[in-house]
């Protein structure tokens, strides 16, 4: 049996369909809600997880955001 | 071209922002615009500028129904943050905080001075650590009995039983199968969250956003947890432990991380 088997660290983020969206879930749902002039609401953001997991859902666009991201 | 707004990404203080110049930062939210700090007394945010007909109330609603434009700018926000968050002490704002003139910052630096001075020092030295909890249904069902107290005992009962008490007893533990696999995993759910606890400074459940069934089973819970950079070996020691201790029944553990401590801010009422 292996322990590092069962625990997988995600550091840095692997190039996986779900750190991506555990990295959307931090950034869009939380972090502090600092009065800004503009802020969006709590139901725009239930409305782009709708957009989000579909965006998930299809490998290639995901893959094309984090090539993106990793071009930066 | 068209008039800029601010974009504002994290809050740290001024004397850990000398020590990130704007040159050595990652690449901000939009292209061809420079990070920079706003500074006030003992604090200072990190904004870009941003052109304001994309991120009025309006068009911003707009392009967050377009989750490829979302999807690159979060990835973006938390590139700067994640950069900075390592670094230095750092509050880590929500997405598209936006600010229309540089006084206004200012004036939300001095007026929140104190509070985020004192959120500053609470969260010194710490990292946040998400972990998620996934259960494969088919070898905890199939490991039930042995997982369960209340069906290995029964089930001990029924191998020294008559057969047909035996029988009966055997479709008792059948019926029982699907309650107590649920049972079981809320009590292994608890215990993992309770012992993580003990290895943190704080910790908060997340509310699952889509239930999500992966390689390792369905996702059935999520932590967040505060952790002390010169606490994570037994942090993760602890979660290796309980990862091997409910792994023959199908529960694994996932960690991921370090974060921005996104999720240790919320309280603060802004």
């Amino acid at each position: 049996m292996n322990d590092v088997d069962q625990l997988i660290i995600s550091e840095e983020f692997e190039n996986t369909d779900v750190s991506l969206l555990e990295t959307l879930d931090h950034v869009l749902n939380r972090g502090l809600v600092i009065a800004g002039e503009i802020t969006i609401s709590v139901a725009d953001i239930d409305l782009i997880f709708v957009g989000l997991n579909v965006l998930i859902s299809s490998v290639e666009t995901a893959h094309e955001v984090l090539g993106k991201r990793e071009t930066e | 071209m068209s008039e800029l707004v601010y974009y504002v990404y994290c809050i740290a203080e001024s004397a850990a922002a000398e020590q990130l110049p704007a040159d050595s930062l990652p690449a901000a939210i939009e292209e061809d615009v420079r990070l920079e700090w706003i500074s006030v007394n003992a604090l200072a945010a990190l904004v870009s500028r941003v052109p304001k007909t994309a991120y009025s109330e309006e068009q911003l609603a707009e392009h967050l129904t377009d989750a490829t434009w979302t999807a690159i700018r979060a990835m973006r926000h938390e590139t700067v943050v994640e950069y900075v968050a390592k670094r230095v002490t750092a509050i880590p704002l929500r997405f598209a905080t936006i600010y229309l003139e540089r006084e206004g910052i200012e004036e939300m630096l001095t007026e929140k001075g104190r509070e985020l001075e004192l959120v500053i020092a609470q969260l010194r030295g710490r990292e946040e650590w998400g972990v998620n909890v996934y259960s494969d249904r088919a070898v905890l069902l199939s490991s039930i009995t042995r997982v369960s107290p209340v069906l290995r005992e029964l089930a001990e009962r029924a191998e020294k039983a008559s057969p047909g008490q035996s029988y009966l007893m055997q479709k008792k533990i059948d019926a029982l199968r699907v309650d107590e696999a649920r049972a079981a995993v809320n009590r292994i759910v608890d215990q993992i969250d309770e012992k993580l606890k003990e290895q943190s400074d704080d910790n908060v459940r997340l509310r699952i956003l889509k239930v999500e069934t992966t390689e390792h089973g369905e996702l059935k819970a999520k932590f967040a947890f505060l952790v002390k950079r010169s606490g994570f070996e037994e942090f993760r020691d602890a979660a290796e432990r309980l990862a091997h201790e409910h792994q023959p029944a199908g529960i694994r553990l996932e960690l991921t991380g370090p974060w921005p401590v996104y999720n240790f801010v919320t309280g603060f009422t802004g």
